[in-house]
This record gives C-alpha cells, sequence and structure tokens, in this order.
C-alpha cells in the first residue's frame, strides 16, 4: 500500500530518484568520477574495497550513485547492486590496452543479467587525458559494443583527474532518464 | 468439426490465432548518414508521431551520437525497430556491423550543409556497394527542408547521381523531410514498410508483442 501512493506520489510530482552504478575495474578512476561528480573537485582516492555511495543532484533530477570497488576478487558481488538500476556508467582506462578484454568479458557477463535488461549503458572513456588513449570506436569495438542490438548506449570521453567530459556525460544522461519516465 | 478434430490442424489453427494476436513481424532498420545530418531528430520525431505514449526527448536537447540508439513503430502489424548509429568519421567503421542483420536502411543528408554534401555522398557509396546490404531498401531522407535555403531534392539527386548505378535492384526513393517540424516522417516510414514487407529475401523475425 505504502508502496502504491509513493508511487502516485512520484508520479504527481517527478521526483523519484536515478539509481545509477558506476562499474568497471580496478584503477579505471570510478571513485574519483563519483567525487568529481559530487563535490566537483578532485579526492585521493585509495582502492575501494566495498562501495561509496553518494546523492548527486543535477539539473533537478536527483541520482543515487554507486560506486563499486573493482578488484577481481569483488566483482563477484556487483550482482547485489543491479535491481532498480536505470543506467550503468562503465569506466574503462582508455590507455589500459593489456585489460581492455577483461573489461570486456565483464561488462559482456553484466549485460546478461536480467535485471539490467533495461538500464542505459553509458561507457566513460577515462583518462582520455594520456597520450595513446584509445578512440571512441577502437573502444567501441575492444568492448563488443556493436553486438548490443537492443539496447541504448553511448560513450563519452571522459579525464576524471581534468574533469572534461564529465558535464556532458551527465546532461546526456538526464535528458535520457527524462524521455524514459 | 470432424476435420477440426486431428490434431496437426487444431495445432496450426491455435498457432496461426496466437501468432495473429500476439505476435508481429519485426524488421530492423538502420538509420545512417553524417554526423549532424539529424538522425537521432529523426527517431525522436518518428517515436512521438508513433506512438501515442511515448513522451519524446525534447528534440533541441538531442546532441552528438557516439554509440547507439535504439526505437520502435508499431505500423499496423509491423513493427520497426529501429538503429540510429553515430554518424562521426571515426564511428562509421561501426556501421557494417550491423548490416547483416538489417531489413532497411534510412540515409540521412543535412539539405542545409552544401559543403559537406560530397563527403555524405562518399559515404552513400560505401553504404550502397557494400554486398551485406544487397537488395535491402534504401530511404534517402533530405533533411532540414523546413529551412528556406536548403538545397531542392533535384539539387541532392544531382550530387547523388553517379551512384545510381551502384543502387541496383532494390527499392529507393529520395524524400523531402524535417525531422524538426515532422514533415515526410510519416510518408517516408510507410514507404519503408510497404518496402521491407514485400522484400522476401529478408524475412522478419517474430517477436511477441509486450
Amino acid at each position: 500500500m505504502g508502496g502504491f501512493f509513493s508511487s502516485i506520489f512520484s508520479s504527481l510530482f517527478g521526483t523519484r530518484e536515478m539509481r545509477i552504478l558506476i562499474l568497471g575495474l580496478d584503477g579505471a578512476g570510478k571513485t574519483t568520477i563519483l567525487y568529481r561528480l559530487q563535490v566537483g573537485e578532485v579526492v585521493t582516492t585509495i582502492p575501494t574495497i566495498g562501495f561509496n555511495v553518494e546523492t548527486v543532484t543535477y539539473k533537478n533530477l536527483k541520482f543515487q550513485v554507486w560506486d563499486l570497488g573493482g578488484q577481481t576478487s569483488i566483482r563477484p558481488y556487483w550482482r547485489c547492486y543491479y535491481s532498480n538500476t536505470d543506467a550503468v556508467i562503465y569506466v574503462v582506462d582508455s590507455c589500459d590496452r593489456d585489460r581492455i578484454g577483461i573489461s570486456k568479458s565483464e561488462l559482456v557477463a553484466m549485460l546478461e543479467e536480467e535485471e539490467l535488461r533495461k538500464a542505459i549503458l553509458v561507457v566513460f572513456a577515462n583518462k582520455q587525458d594520456m597520450e595513446q588513449a584509445m578512440t571512441p570506436s577502437e573502444m567501441a569495438n575492444s568492448l563488443g559494443l556493436p553486438a548490443l542490438k537492443d539496447r541504448k548506449w553511448q560513450i563519452f570521453k571522459t579525464s576524471a583527474t581534468k574533469g572534461t567530459g564529465l558535464d556532458e556525460a551527465m546532461e546526456w544522461l538526464v535528458e535520457t532518464l527524462k524521455s524514459r519516465q | 468439426m470432424t476435420s477440426l478434430g486431428s490434431p496437426g490442424r487444431m495445432y496450426t489453427l491455435l498457432s496461426g490465432l496466437y501468432k495473429y494476436m500476439f505476435q508481429k513481424d519485426e524488421y530492423c532498420i538502420l538509420i545512417l548518414g553524417l554526423d549532424n545530418a539529424g538522425k537521432t531528430t529523426f527517431l525522436e520525431q518518428s517515436k512521438t508521431r508513433f506512438n501515442k505514449q511515448y513522451k519524446g526527448m525534447s528534440l533541441s536537447k538531442i546532441t552528438t551520437t557516439v554509440g547507439l540508439n535504439i526505437g520502435t513503430v508499431d505500423v499496423g502489424k509491423t513493427r520497426l525497430m529501429f538503429w540510429d548509429l553515430g554518424g562521426q568519421e571515426e564511428l562509421q567503421s561501426l556501421w557494417d556491423k550491423y548490416y547483416a542483420e538489417c531489413h532497411g536502411v534510412i540515409y540521412v543528408i543535412d539539405s542545409t550543409d552544401e559543403e559537406r554534401l560530397s563527403e555524405s555522398k562518399q559515404a552513400f557509396e560505401k553504404v550502397v556497394a557494400s554486398e551485406a546490404l544487397d537488395g535491402v531498401p534504401i530511404l534517402v531522407l533530405a533533411n532540414k527542408q523546413d529551412v528556406e535555403t536548403c538545397l531542392s531534392i533535384p539539387d541532392i539527386k544531382t550530387a547523388f547521381s553517379d551512384c545510381t548505378c551502384k543502387i541496383g535492384r532494390r527499392d529507393c526513393l529520395t524524400q523531402a523531410c524535417s525531422a524538426l517540424t515532422g514533415k515526410g516522417v510519416r510518408e517516408g516510414i510507410e514507404w519503408m514498410v510497404k518496402c521491407v514487407v514485400r522484400n522476401v529475401h529478408r524475412p522478419p523475425r517474430q517477436r511477441d508483442i509486450t
């Protein structure tokens, strides 16, 4: 019953919090991105064991953003957080060509989950400030994105430390999620 | 009643009924063209025009696509599933990954951009020359016709004239359109539906209606 009233309430006032997961391998820059979005500054981070969660407001839309640790041993726990997710921000280190294959297989496994069937996929090709960074088409091919035929996806070139590309990406996410409501 | 008694016939009848009630023929349509031609705007406009409940994206907020946008439009018993791909030069290398599975191509041209018309023609040439798209109907949309100073359909046809021989034996139509105002959108889509349905070489996928 409570759920019924709260759904009426949110449809009247349109303030449902969006649930976003930030995922990716360790060292991709997930935590730096989360705090860039939240406080607008670069914070010193240590490898995340567990998760960080923050509420970020952007253009009147509230996001609950979960940043989950990316190390091999804790990746199996990602799936505990999948339900009710509106969008997945998948962060990839654009210079880490050695591990792009692992990044791909984690992504493919994740997208097979029924709970994420309707989630939008946003790939952050991070660390674009570095030389030798992969281009979007290179990234798309390495991650096997052209095989996704039933899901909207978009790549943004970002640099979490320089702060580039993040505003653009959030703006896009806001507009996309609004039209889906 | 005796004729219905045979289980084989009964099955055919029931499965036919099930198909009629709960399934649609689904065709995949690729939307291609240079960046800033208006592909995503066309997709959003189509979704808004054909789905009454759909609250579209505000067209002014559409930005550059670096990826894939999808959308479905139902026309009678036919469902079109759109794949709208990024058009930047670097991203054009991804286009052919979708050719084998698509039933039709919509190629969007910015009629106000005379400077890049030859670039657009070159990209179009590559598309029509592709073997994986053999016999697939192509709708060429001369977009942005709401702008007064735009190129006319004859202008564009002239600029694209040396592609004609490469088009080969397939349905091809050049249609004036404004994705922004919606002019020509319905006509284009209805033409596409007609063509993909009659193209026996690429049968539809069957999908349950959800």
